[in-house]
């Protein structure tokens, strides 16, 4: 979600700071993702007031069957990256989806979207990152 | 995804298919990924997925904060509690129309224990008295009680007496008709109240013919209507009036003394 790990462990630390505040006071939520949308709503606040990039349509291509070896070939880091780039909600649906600890209700009730929009915005930032990949990775010649 | 033979909202749950089956809960998903299965641009998006989520589990969680987690659940399940499960809509219909069967069943047996020999034909003549109307009725200006020679004399009815207690009520008028079951029914229109006497005979036993007597006397109730009923000499006359138990219950005591 942030992209930066400095940034996501102060997140983390101060929503369980928080819940256990609330847990002491007994005034935890009656909602099973309540802590998931707290920290959310917390990355979010954290990235308003970083740089913004500059709104610009990217690229699209069709997933390849060749995605997954070019997908091998990068770091960790780069993908949180990318995916902390992406505009809201498509940030937060690609972060849970990925994290693949939720089914797609969940995502989209944690991220507020419709299920539609969700299937819309995941093919979206799949072939967004197909065309980031064949930019960046350029294909293996196959023999 | 463009996979034909694909509805558009089995597409839209393909893309949102989750990277591992087991994760599958409901019965829509898995008729959408059983569907795009056999497609090429499925099982690429699938393998995909797989590499992106295998990178995801590469990203190294700093030590403090992975101790938080220390092997446990993120999500500890749901408890599957009593309450839970009454709020659960299914069971909730499913209770509600126990309780509703139940209660039918409570008042048909309610019913039942207040039933009395002739006890059906009194709550249809109540449905009677409730639809007549007194210009079907011949006008007779008498004491109730007068009415029985009249009975006799005109219809050749026996011991269709209205009771001593009921004898003095001045009559608007009365008649005598047959019901379904070809009975011979006396109705009589009194001013006290606008209430209506009926006398007809009492229930006998099927196989041999003896009257099936009862004793005092006992409510019928039908459509806001409520008729108080007495045997006598193989005849019962109910008494009905518009209203509850308690607007004939002085009636009936004053009978009884």
């Amino acid at each position: 979600m942030l992209g930066d790990s400095v940034n996501a462990q102060e997140v983390f630390h101060t929503t369980l700071r928080e819940a256990a505040l609330r847990a002491a006071h007994g005034e935890l939520p009656n909602e099973p993702f309540w802590l998931f949308r707290d920290a959310r709503w917390r990355c979010l606040e954290a990235t308003k007031t970083d740089l913004q990039a500059e709104p610009f349509e990217m690229e699209e291509q069709e997933i390849t069957a060749v995605a997954g070896s070019q997908i091998e070939r990068l770091e960790p880091r780069q993908l949180a990256i990318w995916i902390s780039a992406a505009p809201e909600p498509q940030r937060t649906a690609l972060a849970l989806f990925y994290l693949d600890e939720f089914d797609y209700r969940e995502i989209a009730d944690l991220a507020e979207l419709k299920p539609s929009e969700l299937s819309r915005l995941l093919a979206l930032g799949r072939r967004q990152f197909q065309a980031w990949l064949d930019a960046t990775l350029p294909k293996r010649p196959t023999i | 995804m463009k996979t034909p033979g694909l509805s558009r909202r089995q597409r839209a749950l393909a893309n949102c298919a989750p990277i591992n089956e087991e994760r599958i809960r409901d019965r829509s998903m898995r008729a959408a990924v059983f569907r795009a299965r056999s497609s090429s641009e499925f099982e690429n998006q699938q393998s995909f997925d797989r590499a992106l989520a295998t990178l995801v589990r590469a990203i190294p969680i700093p030590p403090e904060t992975a101790e938080w987690f220390s092997g446990k659940d993120l999500m500890a399940p749901s408890k599957w509690t009593w309450r839970k499960t009454a709020r659960n809509p299914v069971v909730l219909a499913i209770g509600i129309a126990l309780v509703v069967i139940a209660g039918v069943f409570v008042l048909q047996f309610v019913g039942r224990l207040n039933d009395f020999p002739g006890s059906g034909t009194a709550r249809k003549l109540l449905s009677i008295a409730g639809s007549t109307r007194s210009v079907v009725l011949d006008p007779v200006n008498a004491d109730a009680g007068a009415l029985s020679d009249l009975f006799f004399l005109k219809h050749g009815l026996e011991h269709y007496d209205v009771p001593a207690e009921f004898a003095d009520f001045r009559t608007i008028g009365c008649r005598v008709f047959e019901d379904d079951e070809s009975q011979r029914i006396a109705q009589i229109w009194v001013v006290e109240k606008r209430m209506q006497f009926f006398l007809f005979p009492a229930e006998r036993n099927v196989k041999t013919g003896a009257v099936l007597n009862f004793q005092g006397w006992r409510y019928v109730h039908q459509e806001g209507w409520v008729g108080g009923v007495t045997e006598r000499s193989g005849v019962c006359f109910m008494v009905a009036l518009r209203g509850r138990e308690k607007d004939l219950a002085p009636y009936l005591a004053t009978a009884k003394q």
